[in-house]
């Protein structure tokens, strides 16, 4: 029997599935990457320092922020720039919005077609109309959130080397909270309604490393060290040698390893490390699905997903509320000195932990790139859930192993490349 | 129907330095169609053949000889014995491109670079006369003091094609120029004389319009030579 995806349909790029078995038996399970390299380290060599963030951030349409982040973050930390608590506020505030925007975009119209047993988001618009209207709802506000505080919903203009270019206005700071509490009735509904059909989720467990960032003073996403689940905690700077890449014959995508053969990132990995610092909305939703640490089952990333929807709807609020308590100041914007220099900027976004690395040379301009990006940590680890998961499979129909094959990758809510696609699944028997 | 006393007699003129046979109550129009000799129209529609109202100048053409010299509408000028024209010298290129610039001027942006608008004629035209529209500041809010310009912001703007509403000026931050930069001389010039007017180094723009007009910078770079900028 052999099973062949080509190319995966609802993850972000292209990616396929081959599995091969004979009389019952397991002969190769692969998950291949097929996506050609985009070169984006090589071409921000020789840019300036100020337009780097500006180049990363097209990386990816979906996590555009992140990479924002992540790029500031190694540029300020290579020229030696401190940017203030309110500047900091305003970049947790933009972060949140785009963990809102991706979350409820992949649970909502990417996994809830499974949950559902529909082929797409379209079918559900007849029979879960109310439902897919709350997402949208949900989903809308998150980008209303982003164009506030990053200027765009993807592609920040207002977030700049040394801080912010401007800062919202209290009105609107104040408008965009009130639509945040209003929508946490309806995150309620959403939650509930993945609730009554998770158990589509299959039950399948298999122990491995997480890897996220950790810190003593908050569910880490902008900021932290290395955290993990079998060695504890690392420096930032020592980023190389937890993400270990190398290069495999069957993906144009790198893979990971570090203390196994490979290891998660993403949301239940921050789950599993961090989920004492989760808020308390979060928190019962956690208890209510029964996903407590460690759980080692890839398919409850989708669950950990929502809970932290409900994390960061929540902690937006009380950021705002952080925010307007202290007074809003208009911050001259930092005057920033060109130097020679070496930094390393970490962030968690939606699909895990994002590393950029840049060497400036003496003028600011960039000498040296690397970015290590959540989906290729997590390449090694889903092929690794392949192996264990498709012999459990081998006596169903064809269909449904090629479906819950295709659920297992769509779990790590992967973001292969970012470019809308054509897909043609074709299916051997 | 034609007038009895000409039917059946021919004149001659000629298109592009070549003679055609035609009937005296034709248009240069007409001949040029029936001899697959291709002027671009707009208000001319063959379904109304006998309402011509030579308004949109997208069918001008050059008179060389045997007629009032200079450009006239092909649509309403009637072939006449020893008649020559020219549809393709430089003077008729530049009339229909100024032509087509006044019409899109008024016009829509949003619907130029969009795929799903491959059946509309005048898009087709903005391709084939090279106009890629107007910059950021058509349509941009902020004028005179509020310019970002003026306060010091390397603002891609001026030289960037617009049809974004100014998503970005309009909110206070700057252009990065992420519709890319334009290529027509006109516009680029007015656009550069505003950076040199604000006193922004020619150096600082062309970093600037490299991240997302890589393949544009040696245009800006020439018309940045004949200015003397660079």
């Amino acid at each position: 029997m052999k099973v062949h995806v080509e190319h995966l349909t609802r993850v972000e790029g292209h990616g396929d599935i081959v599995l091969n078995a004979g009389s019952g038996k397991l002969e190769s399970v692969q998950w291949r990457v097929t996506e050609a390299p985009r070169l984006f380290e090589s071409f921000v060599v020789g840019r300036p320092y100020h337009q780097l963030a500006q180049i990363t951030s097209r990386i990816c349409g979906i996590c555009s922020i992140g990479h924002t982040l992540a790029s500031l973050k190694a540029t300020e930390a290579a020229l030696g720039v401190e940017i203030s608590t309110q500047s900091a506020m305003l970049r947790r505030l933009a972060l949140h919005a785009e963990n809102l925007q991706s979350h409820i975009l992949h649970i909502g119209y990417l996994v809830a077609p499974d949950l559902f047993g529909a082929g797409s988001v379209f079918p559900l618009i007849e029979t879960h109309p109310a439902a897919v209207h709350n997402i949208v709802k949900l989903h809308r506000i998150s980008n209303e959130m982003s164009d506030l505080v990053c200027g765009r919903t993807t592609h920040p203009t207002n977030l700049v080397v040394g801080g912010v270019w401007k800062v919202p206005s209290e009105k609107s700071l104040i408008e965009i909270r009130q639509k945040l509490v209003d929508c946490v009735d309806t995150f309620n509904d959403v939650a509930r309604v993945v609730l009554a059909n998770a158990e589509r989720l299959p039950a399948f467990s298999r122990e491995t490393e997480y890897v996220a960032l950790g810190s003593e003073i908050e569910y880490a996403l902008y900021d932290g060290a290395i955290a993990s689940t079998d060695t504890g905690r690392h420096p930032v700077d020592d980023y190389r040698s937890v993400v270990n890449e190398f290069v495999v014959p069957q993906s144009t995508a790198k893979y990971c390893r570090h203390a196994r053969d490979s290891y998660m990132v993403g949301a239940l990995a921050r789950f599993n490390l961090n989920h004492d610092k989760l808020t308390p909305l979060a928190k019962q939703w956690a208890r209510k699905f029964g996903l407590y640490p460690v759980n080692c089952n890839p398919f409850m990333n989708n669950v950990a997903q929502v809970v932290e929807f409900g994390h960061s709807l929540e902690d937006s609020i009380a950021l705002i509320n952080k925010m307007l308590n202290r007074g809003l100041k208009d911050e001259a914007r930092q005057k920033i000195t060109p130097k020679a220099g070496h930094g390393v900027g970490a962030i968690e976004v939606p699909r895990g932990i994002l590393f950029h690395d840049y060497t400036y040379n003496d003028k600011g301009v960039c000498a040296k790139a690397n970015c290590v990006i959540p989906t290729n940590q997590n390449h090694g680890n889903i092929q690794k859930d392949m192996e264990a998961f498709a012999p459990t499979l081998l006596d169903r129909p064809g269909r449904e192993i090629e479906l819950n094959l295709e659920m297992l990758v769509r779990a790590y809510d992967p973001c292969i490349s970012c470019s809308t696609h054509c897909m043609k699944v074709r299916f051997k028997l | 129907m034609m007038p009895a006393k000409t039917m059946g007699v021919k004149i001659k003129m000629t298109i592009d330095g070549k003679e055609y046979e035609c009937e005296p109550n034709q248009t240069v129009l007409d001949v040029a169609g029936a001899n697959g000799i291709p002027i671009p129209t707009l208000c001319f529609n063959p379904l109304f053949a006998s309402h011509r109202s030579g308004s949109c100048r997208m069918c001008l053409v050059e008179v060389v000889a045997g007629g009032r010299p200079g450009l006239q509408p092909s649509c309403t000028l009637p072939v006449s014995s020893g008649l020559s024209v020219s549809t393709v010298s430089k003077q008729v290129y530049r009339a229909r491109r100024l032509a087509v610039e006044f019409l899109v001027s008024e016009h829509t942006q949003k619907c130029r670079d969009c795929p799903a608008s491959g059946g509309c004629t005048l898009a087709k035209f903005c391709r084939d006369y090279d106009i890629n529209g107007v910059p950021v500041c058509s349509e941009c809010p902020n004028q005179r003091e509020s310019c970002l310009l003026k306060r010091g912001v390397l603002c891609m703007g001026p030289i960037t094609y617009a049809n974004c509403n100014a998503y970005c000026t309009r909110k206070g931050y700057r252009c990065e120029g992420c519709h890319s930069t334009l290529v027509n001389e006109d516009v680029l010039r007015f656009g550069l004389a505003a950076y040199r007017d604000a006193g922004f180094r020619a150096e600082d723009i062309l970093e600037g319009a490299e991240v997302f007009a890589h393949d544009k910078v040696s245009i800006l770079e020439a018309v940045m030579k004949r200015e003397g900028m660079l």
